[in-house]
């Protein structure tokens, strides 16, 4: 008997003060969490900031959101989260596997953009969110493009699990530093950019982490699916009217 | 058995140099390898693990009489666990930075080595009060040598401290002690000091080379022919 009663008691007791722990400290982490997000979203942009001004560098931008299925751009309710509507199979859809490159398995049907925006009601900078598999799970992450929406203003990655010194790297600023100024488009309007092994020969190219041909895979194929077609393609080449319409 | 001043000290004291934790035991080397880049880090994770480390034995004392035996062992990780995650929630929503940084090596507490040992060589056999100091006393053995270790990592590794450059600016950043091998080395040395320092920590060489003994084998004839 003791061997059952002794243990269901002590499986109590912690089960009770984990729950109220976590409970209590639930609403300080999610700021966290958010603070984080517009953190590296402004970072994203290439914009320089201290930490007393993320809110309000944050309140100059514009969300838009964008109704992936038929390229509009939509309002959406104020407590909207894209990745969560990714879990609701009403708010997203099934990949096709072979349009699936980023190995998403589920998209949102409307995802964010956002947007500064000058007071000629020019597009001065965007910032797309960006996911998708890399060789131990999903990176999450920011990228930003300037006003010819073709050059890239800087990349971020807030949530990934790749390999610390290898995958990792995606964090090192060296390599996030690289990106600024390359081109994603080509002449055709086409995704051309995407990250090599060994180093970048043109401005359509990244180099390579080296040790990490996985996850160097994974980012060019999320930059392929994000800014391509099946995504943020279509909307980007609108947004200017859209914005100025506005 | 009342507890005097002097076992208390003994108790909170000697883990760091006479009967260090890691450099004695050569317990907990894992996380003293990978969290060890930077003060700031460090210091969150020596004062998480002797958080753990001292609740734990606390916890686990107060229950040992009732503890049954053959199922001791999981009952004492559900404690440690339990602590664990406690401290987790915590460090994620008070010092989100460095819990980030930290990682998974706060979660793999639950799996280090000084945290199950105390519990099972200490506080299965002493009272509340003892096996509490006993746990803060090895926590601060971890400490101390993980303090050290990332002291001199990030000083003459990254030329900073507590994140602010130390270093003339002359002084070139030295990779190697950024990555983790670099202070399987410095705890290397500090064993040795320590040993040098405390003779009576060293083992006796249990296994001495012993001088080439290969005889060349013989195929015998029958063998062969059979």
């Amino acid at each position: 008997m003791r061997n059952l009663i002794i243990p269901l008691l002590v499986c109590i007791a912690c089960a009770v003060v984990v729950s109220i722990t976590a409970v209590t400290v639930r609403s300080e982490q999610i700021a966290n969490v958010e603070n984080e997000k517009k953190n590296k979203i402004i970072s994203a942009a290439g914009i320089e900031f201290t930490e007393d001004e993320v809110e309000n560098e944050f309140k100059k931008i514009t969300t838009l959101y964008v109704d992936f299925r038929s390229n509009e751009f939509v309002s959406v309710d104020e407590k909207y989260d894209h990745l969560k509507a990714v879990l609701k199979s009403d708010l997203s859809e099934i990949v096709p596997k072979d349009k699936d490159i980023a190995i998403l398995k589920r998209r949102e049907n409307v995802g964010p953009i956002y947007v500064w925006v000058d007071e000629n009601k020019e597009v001065e900078r965007v910032v797309l969110p960006i996911r998708g598999y890399g060789l131990w799970g999903t990176l999450y992450g920011y990228l930003s493009l300037g006003s010819d929406l073709n050059s890239v203003n800087g990349i971020e990655f807030y949530d990934h699990k790749e390999t610390p010194g290898l995958g990792g790297e995606v964090e090192n600023d060296g390599w996030k530093a690289i990106w600024k100024g390359k081109l994603i488009y080509n002449q055709n309007g086409g995704v051309e950019l995407r990250v090599v092994k060994g180093a970048a020969k043109d401005e359509y190219q990244i180099d390579g982490l080296s040790g990490a041909t996985l996850t160097s895979n994974g980012v060019s194929n999320m930059i392929n699916y994000w800014l391509g077609d099946e995504a943020y393609g279509p909307a980007l080449k609108k947004i200017k009217e859209h914005v100025k319409n506005s | 058995m009342k507890l005097t001043g002097k076992e208390a000290r003994k108790l909170l004291f000697d883990p760091i140099v006479e009967n260090n934790p890691i450099a004695l035991q050569i317990l907990g080397i894992c996380s003293a390898l990978a969290v060890t880049v930077k003060m700031d880090v460090t210091l969150v994770m020596c004062a998480a693990l002797t958080t753990v480390v001292a609740f734990s034995n606390f916890f686990v004392s107060i229950i040992r009489h009732y503890i049954p035996d053959n199922i001791r062992i999981i009952v004492q990780m559900t404690i440690i666990s339990s602590l664990v995650i406690i401290v987790d929630e915590v460090l994620k929503a008070y010092v989100y930075e460095i819990s980030k940084q930290l990682s998974v090596f706060v979660g793999l507490i639950i799996t280090n080595c000084i945290v199950m040992g105390r519990a099972e060589a200490y506080a299965m056999k002493n009272p509340p009060i003892r096996s509490f100091l006993d746990g803060l006393g090895n926590g601060f053995g971890y400490s101390f040598i993980l303090i050290v270790v990332a002291f001199i990592r990030e000083v003459f590794g990254a030329g900073e401290f507590f994140g602010i450059p130390v270093m003339p600016s002359w002084y070139p950043v030295n990779n190697f002690l950024l990555l983790p091998p670099s202070s399987f080395i410095i705890i290397g040395l500090m064993i040795w000091a320590i040993r040098t320092y405390s003779t009576s920590q060293v083992e006796e060489n249990d296994n001495p080379l012993k001088a080439h003994t290969f005889k060349p084998l013989t195929v015998k004839k029958e063998a062969v022919d059979g």
